[in-house]
C-alpha cells in the first residue's frame, strides 16, 4: 500500500458507454477514495462529482473514459509528500458550447444536469476543463488526502 | 442483483420504498412508475422513501426525487425522505440539491410517525399529563 512504490494500481482507465457504467465508474473510484484513506465526507464529493461529470459524458457525448491516477506532490512546507486523486473525464462529443455559462453555478439545460459543471468544481479541489467542438471535452479533476477541509 | 434493487411494501398505513446503496439510473427511473402503481393499489396516506443505504446523491437521483414527490402529491399523498445519511446531507447541501416538496425524517420510524400522526397522538398525551 506504499503510495511511491510503482505499483502498477498507481493508474488505470474505466470506459463509460452506457448508465450502467456510470455505477461501476462511482465504485471504482469508491474504492480509490478509500485507499487513499479519504474521510467518508471527502469520499462521498468525489464519488458524487465523479457521478455528475460520468453522467455529462454519457448524456451529451454519448461515450468517453475515464483515467485515474494517484498522486502525490511535495508540501509547500517541505513536510513530505501529499497523496492525492486525479481524474482525467474526457469524451469525443460536441464540446461545450459557451464554457463560461456552463460553469456558473444554477445553470441549467433544462434537465437538471446544469449542476454538473459547477457542482464538481466545488466538490474537488482543483478543476481544469479544455473543451472545443473538434476533439471534444477533457475536464481533470483533484483532490487532495489533506486539504484542509474537515 | 440484489444490491441495486430497490423493495416497495405496505406497513401500517404507508407505502415504504426502500432504495439500495448503489442504485443505477435504470432502477431510479422505474421507481417512479412502481410507486405510483402501488399508490392506486393500496391507496396509503403516504409514502415513505429510506435512503439510508444510499451512498451518493448527485444532481440527477435529487431530480427523479423530486419529481416523483411532486407525482405523489398529484394523487393526493404525501413524501418522507428517510435516513439521509451525514455526508450525503453534507455533500447535497454543497451542491444546492433538495428534494423539493418531499418532507424530511431521521430515519423510517420517523417517518412513519409523521405520516401516520403518531408524534402527534403522542404529543397530546404529554400535554394531557401536565
Amino acid at each position: 500500500m506504499d503510495p511511491n512504490s510503482d505499483d502498477p494500481a498507481r493508474e488505470g482507465k474505466l470506459e463509460l458507454s452506457s448508465r450502467t457504467d456510470v455505477v461501476d465508474v462511482r465504485q471504482k473510484v469508491r474504492e480509490l477514495c478509500k485507499s487513499l484513506n479519504f474521510s467518508l465526507s471527502e469520499t462521498t464529493r468525489v464519488v458524487t462529482a465523479t457521478s455528475e461529470l460520468a453522467r455529462n459524458i454519457i448524456e451529451f457525448a454519448g461515450y468517453g473514459k475515464i483515467s485515474w491516477s494517484l498522486i502525490s506532490e511535495q508540501n509547500r512546507t517541505g513536510a513530505g509528500a501529499e497523496k492525492g486523486l486525479e481524474l482525467v473525464f474526457k469524451d469525443e462529443g460536441p464540446g461545450i458550447d459557451d464554457l463560461e455559462w456552463a460553469m456558473r453555478d444554477g445553470t441549467s439545460t433544462g434537465d437538471g444536469l446544469g449542476k454538473g459543471l459547477p457542482g464538481a468544481e466545488k466538490l474537488m479541489d482543483e478543476m481544469d476543463v479544455k473543451t472545443d467542438p473538434e476533439s471534444g471535452t477533457r475536464i481533470t479533476v483533484k483532490k487532495w488526502s489533506s486539504s484542509g477541509r474537515e | 442483483m440484489a444490491e441495486r434493487e430497490v423493495s416497495i411494501v405496505k406497513v401500517r398505513d404507508v407505502l415504504l420504498v426502500t432504495l439500495p446503496s448503489s442504485p443505477g439510473d435504470r432502477t431510479i427511473g422505474n421507481l417512479q412508475d412502481r410507486v405510483l402503481g402501488k399508490m392506486q393499489e393500496t391507496d396509503p396516506a403516504g409514502v415513505v422513501i429510506d435512503v439510508s443505504l444510499v451512498e451518493t446523491v448527485d444532481s440527477f437521483f435529487a431530480r427523479t426525487m423530486e419529481e416523483t414527490a411532486q407525482m405523489i402529491a398529484l394523487m393526493g399523498g404525501r413524501t418522507v425522505i428517510a435516513g439521509i445519511p451525514p455526508a450525503v446531507a453534507v455533500t447535497a447541501t454543497e451542491l444546492g440539491l433538495d428534494f423539493g416538496q418531499a418532507e424530511s425524517a431521521l430515519d423510517v420510524e420517523r417517518a412513519l410517525d409523521l405520516l401516520t400522526g403518531a408524534s402527534e397522538v403522542k404529543k397530546s398525551s404529554d400535554e394531557g399529563e401536565d
